[in-house]
């Protein structure tokens, strides 16, 4: 069991602290759908200032009902259409664009620079793919993914659970879109919050992050 | 000699011995035995899956050692 004492002393006192502390640290998405524009949006609004933002899909009429964007945005790039919202909720944010897929052989040297990485891909063969390379090549940078959140469950069976050494899984760890099952807003952006927060924890140095 | 295998979510269905529920369980294996021959005998060899032995990403050419905290875990899809 965690030591209150200790998180209370990890823990910024005033919300000038959690934006002082946190617009020193990079964010690194990969996957800019249901899980990675809300998380992207989140973690801007709490002081996140750099962000590494990978995605290759354009915006789509069916991504509005979970995903960060608008009806008139459909057709652009996710890259250009997150970055456009998020430079209106902090206009200074500095971010670096990557509109090619992450694969093995690209993931280590797009993301060498940030302070916690988020896999928010959709696909099982992908998250595979990037917790792997991710967890080999970049030992010291913080991972997150997610497994497990579509369907009608409760909100409450998605948590966030430290698996290995600097890697944490965000989800129920059952529920698949390959079963049949659809992505419900509240849900999705219920793993999505668990996501930037456990990032958050993180980049605050929170000691049973 | 003996690890200690967790199988997560839907894979716990395919622990090679009895326990308790989903609880990770201490299994018996043959000195220089690696992390892909393991997996094959559960029968997970075809299955995407993320496999850590003591809290590292692990391939399937580790080789496991006794006292080793052999977790796998099913990638499930969604985002």
């Amino acid at each position: 069991m965690s030591d209150p004492s200790s998180r209370a002393a990890a823990c910024p006192t005033d919300q000038a602290e959690v934006v002082a502390r946190l617009s020193a640290s990079a964010v690194g998405i990969i996957g800019l759908g249901g899980l990675g524009s809300n998380a992207a949006m989140m973690l801007a609004r709490s002081g996140v200032r750099r962000f590494v933002l990978a995605d290759f899909d354009r915006v789509e009429g069916g991504n509005l009902n979970r995903q960060l964007y608008f009806e008139d945005q459909i057709g652009r790039p996710k890259t250009d259409a997150l970055a456009e919202t998020l430079r209106r909720i902090q206009p200074g944010i500095e971010l670096t664009i990557v509109g090619e897929r992450v694969e093995p052989g690209n993931l280590a040297r797009l993301f060498a620079g940030v302070d916690v990485l988020l896999e928010a891909v959709d696909s099982a063969e992908d998250k595979a793919m990037i917790v792997a390379t991710a967890a080999d090549e970049l030992r010291d940078v913080p991972l997150v993914w997610t497994s497990g959140l579509a369907g009608c469950g409760s909100a409450n069976s998605i948590r966030t659970l430290r698996v290995g050494d600097g890697v944490w899984v965000v989800g129920d760890l059952e529920a698949d879109i390959r079963d049949g099952l659809p992505l419900l807003a509240p849900r999705v952006m219920v793993a999505a919050a668990h996501q930037a927060h456990i990032a958050a924890r993180i980049l605050l140095g929170m000691p049973d992050a | 000699m003996q690890i200690e295998l967790a199988l997560f979510a839907k894979l716990s269905a395919r622990y090679p011995v009895p326990g308790s529920g989903r609880e990770p369980r201490p299994l018996e294996i043959e000195d220089g035995t690696r992390v892909g021959a393991l997996v094959e005998r559960i029968g997970l060899a075809a299955e995407p899956r993320i496999t850590f032995v003591n809290g590292r990403h692990a391939a399937d050419d580790r080789l496991l050692a006794e006292g080793d905290r052999l977790a796998i875990f099913p990638p499930i899809a969604g985002g």
